[in-house]
């Protein structure tokens, strides 16, 4: 370990942050910031009705946009159709590691070095709204055209701060041919089917288990609780986590590990694709991305032995499930927001969406790209559309990372069984009540 | 771990000291030349050839050292990113707070858990290795002595793959070893009462081979004429290492002791890549503790009072270790 070197580094990183800071802070912005936040072109109300042509006229200039990770390798084909539109824009795209992702913008916003666009990750929004980096969307978007729960990840007290670019959320993945052999006909709707389902794979589908869910993760664990209408905040804007529709989630939640239907010691790192290939693990929660890892790991021994469904309600499918994705955000110190904002309209396009989900596949953010034969066409596809209308996620709070962390811990002890659902709830909201909103 | 940063360096600043040794002479025979021209010019000629060091030293750790010990007085976070002189002081909040922080006291009994018990082991195993290299192995003695010391110089990432494969509970080495004499081997970095000795394990291999390079170098400077006078006695082989070889190797081993102790109170990579500090926080150091306060949740100025802290700590135990491992006159 270099400890040593890695606390130099550390607090070298401070003192850059301080004077290179510094030096930003007093920077009047190149004379860009007058022009920029003065009037930001209007971005096309309707993404699916304007052609961008008519703004198009004095958009120009250089656009620096950091893409993360595979996205970011990826996006040069969207550049080049943006280009294609505003031949006087020149895109620069800087892929950026998701593993560093949040590390690099901190220290491009304390060095007041942003790029103008940044992807950013929908559970990123909180600490980076906090940071006064981000400039909020003008009024003439409409938020409509997007998934609510999408547009709401940008969303602090009233003022959106993001554009949403795609989205994902997580269904249930299960093995037919093991559910035949246990006597399951139908993909389990409700809670008791999917209790009834696990139980029944395990004891005659000759499974190993009944199905895998995570021991230290909220976003598998928060859609139980939104299926029984329960929520991370309340109206008010309280925590309400241990709410009694929280308590009888997390009751539920950890039965499947009380009742040996789920592994609770699993190993750092493990896989679920080829386990649920293999059969040891018949059922699992997951994005659109296993649907190609699934078909690619099995190949034609799985092929039509295994399906998705919609994620299972208390009552009745569809329950709430989480909703993921990533973003566009324009930086307030962005010399060139008015190529920023026409770019945030020109992927929110529904035909951008079409090229973007057929270049990376990922799934649109704006509704009216699910239209498109692409998608529409595709059954496993259109189940996550239908999906999508039925999701929730994080609040967009600058502490939220910390709260993640602590409802991880606290579920951990849950399923690992050393507290009760009751005992982890509780705890759950004093860590949360502990840390705050941040405001 | 904090052992191999060291283990690179350390020979290779003997080395240096070795190399610069002979540099009175050289600057014996400067002075004769320029002895005439005043202490002044050779004062700045010193300083100019200390520059590079001073400036690097300066920016890139005095002032860093500074400014992380102001940070610890305040309440550095998110807000403040933009605008870091606007920060708020808080004078010891971040220290009271600390004090009653549940995670950071699991953190510190964790840390001081390594310690103990992965210093000891880490001496024990790299002396043991050394004596059996001096002493018993003759062939393939090189190969032996690469072969310990390869994991020192390893990277990290490379050595967790190779970690994960040989704990893991179903295909790994180690269960499939104990299953061969009919043991069902746990899940080892999955169990909260074993995750912590699978990362000391994991240490004290990473450690032992710089642990080795040191003791063997210590053995050769005890002269051979002790051992044959002893065995002429009639010394066994365990009263000489007894009598002889440890007395004479105690300035190697108060160094080994010391250098590992701080090394593995700073405790970060092997909980890191192996189990993110879980299960239940069992593997959480007070270094990865200080991380994630302060880059994954941005509190810079919590993060700053926590490395002081630890700071703070590795001072007072290297202190009463070199009281307590003096050699008496």
């Amino acid at each position: 370990m270099r400890p040593t070197s890695r606390a130099a580094v550390l607090a070298a990183t401070f003192v850059l942050i301080f004077s290179v800071a510094a030096c930003g802070s007093n920077d009047p912005g190149a004379g860009a910031s007058g022009a920029a936040t003065g009037s930001p072109p209007a971005p096309g109300g309707s993404p699916a009705g304007s052609d961008g042509a008519s703004p198009a006229g004095d958009i120009s200039g250089e656009l620096r946009v950091w893409g993360m990770g595979n996205e970011g390798a990826l996006l040069g084909a969207l550049a080049d159709a943006f280009e294609t539109e505003y031949p006087d824009v020149t895109v620069n795209v800087t892929p950026v590691d998701w593993g560093q992702a949040v590390a690099k913008l901190q220290t491009a916003i304390g060095g007041g070095e942003t790029p103008d666009v940044s992807q950013m990750g929908t559970d990123m929004m909180g600490q980076f709204i906090e940071t006064g980096a981000l400039e909020p969307v003008p009024s003439s978007v409409d938020p409509s055209v997007y998934f609510e729960s999408a547009w709401n990840t940008g969303v602090v007290d009233g003022t959106a701060y993001a554009v949403p670019w795609y989205v994902e959320t997580r269904l249930l993945y299960y093995r037919t041919d093991i559910a035949e052999a246990a006597g399951i006909t139908a993909a389990p709707t409700n809670w008791d089917e999917l209790k009834a389902a696990a139980t029944a794979m395990q004891e005659q589908g000759g499974a190993e288990w009944g199905i895998s869910l995570g021991t230290k993760n909220w976003q598998e664990y928060m859609p139980f609780v939104w299926s029984n209408g329960g929520a991370v905040m309340n109206d008010a804007g309280e925590f309400a986590l241990n709410s009694p529709e929280a308590i009888e989630a997390l009751t539920y939640y950890d039965s499947f590990f009380e009742e040996g239907l789920s592994p609770t010691a699993v190993p750092e790192g493990f896989d679920i694709t080829p386990a649920f290939v293999t059969g040891t693990h018949p059922m699992f929660v997951s994005g659109p991305w296993h649907l190609g890892l699934v078909a690619e790991a099995g190949g034609a021994d799985i092929e039509g032995n295994w399906a998705i469904a919609l994620h299972p309600g208390k009552d009745g499918a569809p329950g709430t499930s989480f909703l993921g994705g990533s973003n566009f955000v324009v930086f307030t110190d962005s010399p060139n927001k008015d190529a920023a904002w026409a770019w945030a309209e020109f992927v929110s396009r529904p035909e951008s969406q079409i090229l973007w989900y057929e270049e990376a596949t990922v799934l649109p953010a704006v509704q009216a790209a699910w239209d498109d034969p692409a998608l529409g066409d595709d059954e496993n596809l259109a189940l996550f559309g239908e999906q999508l209308s039925s999701t929730s996620t994080q609040p967009a709070i600058p502490t939220w990372s910390e709260i993640a962390s602590s409802l991880n811990d606290q579920l951990e002890r849950v399923t690992a069984g050393d507290a009760s659902p009751e005992d982890g709830a509780q705890a759950m909201q004093d860590a949360a009540s502990g840390i705050g909103t941040g405001r | 771990m904090a052992g191999s940063g060291r283990a690179v360096k350390r020979p290779a600043a003997g080395a240096g000291v070795a190399a610069i040794e002979p540099t009175p002479a050289f600057a014996g025979g400067v002075r004769a030349t320029a002895s005439d021209r005043g202490g002044a010019q050779r004062n700045l000629v010193g300083w100019l050839f200390a520059l590079p060091f001073v400036l690097i030293f300066t920016i890139f750790l005095a002032g860093p050292i500074v400014a992380a010990l102001v940070l610890s007085f305040t309440d550095f976070g998110l807000r403040d990113l933009r605008n870091p002189l606007g920060t708020d002081f808080i004078g010891l909040d971040n220290y009271v707070e600390l004090f009653g922080d549940a995670t950071f006291w699991q953190s510190l009994f964790n840390t001081a858990y390594f310690v103990v018990v992965g210093v000891p082991l880490t001496l024990t195993v790299g002396l043991a290795a050394a004596v059996a290299l001096d002493r018993g192995i003759d062939r393939f003695r090189t190969a032996f002595r690469v072969g310990y010391y390869l994991p020192v110089v390893t990277s990290i990432v490379a050595i967790a793959v190779v970690w994960r494969y040989v704990l893991n509970p179903d295909v790994g080495l180690v269960n499939m070893a104990l299953g061969a004499v009919g043991i069902d081997g746990p899940n080892w970095l999955a169990n909260p009462t074993l995750a912590m000795p699978a990362i000391i394990a994991m240490g004290v291999w990473r450690n032992l081979g710089f642990a080795m390079v040191v003791f063997l170098a210590g053995l050769q400077t005890i002269p051979r004429s002790l051992y044959e006078a002893a065995a002429i006695d009639g010394a066994g082989r365990w009263q000489s290492f007894r009598h002889i070889t440890l007395p004479m190797l105690r300035p190697t081993i108060l160094f080994m002791v010391v250098i590992t102790t701080i090394g593995y109170l700073q405790l970060f990579e092997e909980p890191f890549v192996m189990t993110d500090g879980g299960p239940l926080d069992r593997t959480l150091s007070v270094s990865m503790y200080m991380y994630r306060q302060g880059f994954e949740f941005f509190h810079q100025g919590y993060a700053a009072a926590i490395a002081y802290v630890l700071f703070l700590l590795v001072a007072i135990v290297a202190f009463v270790q070199f009281r307590l491992l003096k050699p008496q006159a």
